[in-house]
């Protein structure tokens, strides 16, 4: 016997699939997709991105971009490229992810922090560690937050050095 | 140009700079412009171009190659 209330439902939860920038297509869940409500600076209207990860390429995550095939950043954790990393965003910043009036939110529990990769030739490649991705993981909205007094730069060169990092 | 707390700048008819707060290390400044000048951190010019540069890393091997290099042991990652 079927049951169509089944039916629908399954159809429902069938992943959606996207064109990337350096995997092909890959299968995805719309519960999975972050949202960027200010788009990210450079591309402001790009507002939904995955984090994909494949095993064999980790510590990387890369941010697809879902309208635009051909925009994918490559990024590192930030912990992952400096292990001391902490976050110092600004109070326009926490309320952008709907943390605003908290305090600065824990790394892996409650917001997922990204650096964003750089590659230049003849050069070490470079993270963004003044303005990381975060992510908030309960919502999975998410905001490139520049940092207030950092000690990092936008174009840190791999490996880090410096007693932060060690 | 001197300016105390609680003093102002203008520039221009519509554009006013208010110092509102002198601390040791950084002073809060207001800002009020019409909406069509966007106002901005200087560091955020600095990360438009370097998510510009970012968007054009070519192949995942390259970066790979190199970061194998840089980056000891497995990181752990989270989530």
């Amino acid at each position: 016997m079927l049951y169509p209330d089944r039916m629908t439902t399954i159809q429902t939860t069938t992943p959606q699939r996207c064109e990337t920038r350096y995997f092909g297509p890959v299968d995805y869940d719309e519960s999975a997709i972050l949202v960027f409500p200010d788009g990210i600076p450079a591309f402001e209207q790009e507002t939904r991105f995955l984090a994909l990860q494949q095993p064999v390429n980790k510590p990387l995550v890369f941010l697809q971009s879902l309208s635009n095939p051909g925009l994918c950043f490559a990024t590192l954790p930030a912990q992952a490229a400096c292990p001391g990393y902490q976050l110092n965003m600004s109070p326009e910043d926490l309320d952008a992810i709907g943390l605003g009036g908290g305090p600065q939110p824990a790394i892996g529990s409650e917001v997922l922090c990204l650096a964003i990769l750089s590659l230049e030739e003849n050069a070490p490649p470079t993270v963004n560690l003044l303005a990381p991705i975060v992510v908030n993981l309960h919502t999975l909205r998410g905001r490139q937050a520049i940092q207030a007094d950092s000690p990092y730069s936008h174009r840190e060169a791999l490996p880090l050095r410096g007693a932060a990092c060690s | 140009m001197r300016r105390r707390a609680g003093e102002s700048i203008l520039i221009g008819d519509d554009i006013e700079i208010q110092i509102l707060h002198i601390g040791e290390s950084r002073i809060k400044i207001g800002i009020v412009a019409p909406k069509s000048i966007p106002v901005t951190m200087k560091e955020m010019e600095l990360v438009r171009q370097e998510n510009l540069a970012a968007a054009q890393v070519r192949s995942v091997a390259a970066l790979r190659g190199m970061l194998d290099k840089l980056i000891d042991g497995p990181a752990e990652i989270t989530p």
